[in-house]
């Protein structure tokens, strides 16, 4: 594979996030904003993989999984905060 | 021969995940209600990011493509649940204080 090919993934992905962070300045109210933010870090997931691929090393894809799982958590906590006023 | 087959349906895959996300981010900006950004939200955290994902054969980076594999596996699991519960709290919200405690599919039904 041509490194061009995923230097250009790697680009389109940077162009995504920034129109995620539009989005995410964009929102209305609270859980427009926690939907903003987890598909912000799903862009930066996609973002980290095509790193990877660029300089076929796995560590990135790794850190990706980490930022999944916090990302998991940090919705079911705000979603949970938004209906009864507190996390647990 | 397989090489450039590898090459070719890598590229495709990426080229068609990222268009994915790209129309996904689209229709996040241009829809107007909460319910209506999950359904386009869906379309990034589902199928676009399992094909960015799935174009980890082109490497043939053994390393890289089990990282990826993991990683598929578990987004496949945990994006549902946080749709879910974002749905699922702005939902609550909308009915305020007359939602009963976990039946409220039910009353609302009726």
């Amino acid at each position: 594979m041509p490194d061009v090919v995923f230097e250009i993934a790697a680009g389109w992905a940077t162009l995504l996030l920034l129109v995620g962070g539009a989005l995410l300045l964009r929102a209305h109210d609270t859980l427009e904003r926690v939907l903003a933010l987890d598909v912000l870090v799903v862009i930066l997931i996609a973002l980290l993989t095509t790193l990877s691929y660029v300089r076929d090393v796995s560590y990135y894809i790794d850190a990706a999984l980490g930022l999944a799982l916090l990302a998991l958590t940090s919705t079911l906590v705000a979603a949970r905060h938004v209906i009864r006023g507190g996390a647990f | 021969m397989a090489g450039l087959l590898l090459d070719i349906v890598g590229a495709a895959l990426l080229a068609l995940g990222l268009t994915l996300a790209t129309i996904g981010l689209y229709g996040l900006l241009r829809k107007p209600g909460l319910f209506d950004q999950l359904h386009a939200a869906g379309l990034i955290t589902g199928p676009a990011i399992v094909l960015i994902l799935l174009a980890s054969v082109a490497t043939r980076n053994l390393d890289v493509i089990t990282s990826a594999v993991l990683l598929i596996l578990f987004l496949l699991i945990t994006a549902p649940l946080s749709t879910q519960a974002i749905a699922q709290a702005a939902h609550r919200r909308a009915l305020g204080d007359q939602a009963p405690a976990i039946e409220d599919e039910a009353d609302t039904a009726r």
